[in-house]
């Protein structure tokens, strides 16, 4: 495995993060495998485990994610979508993708 | 400037690196029920590198398989034979093409974004109960003309990666002006080349124009899954760049915004899987 994750701290691991390489407990046995998608489950049972670190995969963006600046991530959509006009309404499709990413990015509750 | 005519494309097509015989004939049975499955499988597991790869994938949390399993005839029983012919054919695709041979063009971006679009194709595919399969290679395919210039012409493709910069165009754009020809030129001659299916040849050549009569219901969803990757800016390219979006492709996903929000994130998380799988 390359370098892409990073040892993170049980509690700092959520349901959905990827392990980025092989389980073991103190012993050697295997308790999961490369690539597993981590759930609730899992972390309850690992922590029964004393597992204290967990090697996951991409773990810098995802610790860039808990701590987002929202001017930052502001200015970096806008950015991506230098080339659409918010005012250009023929333009409505790119319009929408940039509002539902700027929701996304930025934790905004969902319309329902 | 640096013109490509349509003999140096064709030449550049030629003499690209060929994927295992294999390989081709999945690519191009890609809609066929009726081929022997057990000859396919036994052809694949002659190739140690092509079977280790795509068992990788087939044990991938993307594919939810409760059992680990260890021979293609195997991922056969347990994913299908659509899915797993998939698998190779993305296993064997993404090792083709030699890396480096273009300063200043980014291989690992290239396929970043490539996977990416994959999983993001067989997310939107599965919501619209589309052939998943099916938009899963489109999606990993759709940009491959980039790499038949990329990979045959080095140099003049150096020249389209500086017009890009100066003139902050998209790569159709900046392709047309220095070449005259684009990605999707190319992309269609390898899928000639290649003997890819009709389907597969419409979603490569209408990805950047959905709304052309007779594209295809596959070329929108990857124009779609395109444009959100870009927008999900996991390439780690500084001006990445979101194209825009044919409302006419919007519309035809029906979507409201929950879907989308799973979308982005199914996306995110597979691509990390698939691509440590995929550009091991």
């Amino acid at each position: 495995m390359n370098g892409t994750y990073q040892l993170t701290p049980l509690a700092a691991v959520g349901p959905g993060m990827v392990l980025g390489d092989v389980l073991r407990d103190g012993k050697g046995n295997v308790l999961l495998a490369q690539g597993v998608v981590l759930t609730e489950g899992m972390l309850a049972s690992l922590a029964r485990h004393g597992v204290e670190l967990l090697p996951i995969l991409g773990a810098a963006r995802a610790e860039a994610a808990v701590a987002i600046d929202p001017t930052q991530v502001q200015e970096r959509l806008d950015r991506l979508f230098r080339k659409h006009e918010r005012d250009n309404h023929g333009d409505w499709a790119t319009g929408l993708l940039r509002q539902y990413m700027e929701d996304f990015r930025l934790k905004r509750e969902v319309q329902r | 400037m640096s013109r490509l005519s349509p003999e140096q494309l064709a030449a550049s097509v030629q003499d690209l690196p060929s994927l295992p015989a294999v390989v081709m004939e999945l690519l191009s049975s890609i809609e066929q029920e009726n081929i022997d499955i057990s000859v396919l499988a036994k052809k694949v597991s002659y190739d140690q590198a092509l079977t280790a790869k795509t068992l990788r994938l087939a044990n991938s949390s993307s594919f939810g398989l409760q059992v680990k399993v260890a021979t293609i005839q195997q991922a056969i029983t347990f994913l299908g034979f659509q899915t797993t012919r998939n698998l190779i054919t993305a296993a064997a695709v993404t090792g083709c093409f030699p890396n480096g041979l273009c300063p200043g063009f980014n291989d690992k971006a290239f396929w970043r974004h490539s996977i990416a679009t994959a999983a993001c194709s067989r997310s939107l595919a599965r919501r619209l109960r589309f052939n998943q399969d099916v938009a899963f290679t489109a999606g990993l395919l759709h940009d491959i003309g980039r790499l038949v210039l990329v990979t045959g012409h080095p140099q003049a493709y150096g020249e389209v990666l500086a017009w890009r910069s100066r003139q902050d165009s998209e790569w159709l754009d900046a392709e047309r002006s220095v070449l005259g020809i684009d990605h999707v030129d190319a992309g269609v001659a390898l899928a000639e080349h290649w003997n890819f299916s009709d389907t597969m040849r419409q979603a490569i050549a209408y990805h950047h124009a959905p709304e052309t009569p007779g594209a295809g219901f596959l070329a929108a969803i990857v124009h779609v899954a395109n444009a959100v990757v870009h927008a999900l800016d996991l390439t780690g390219e500084e001006d990445e760049l979101v194209p825009a979006l044919s409302s006419v492709a919007w519309d035809a996903m029906g979507l409201n915004e929950d879907a989308y929000m799973d979308l982005f994130r199914e996306t995110e998380q597979q691509l990390e899987e698939m691509s440590a799988i995929l550009m091991a």
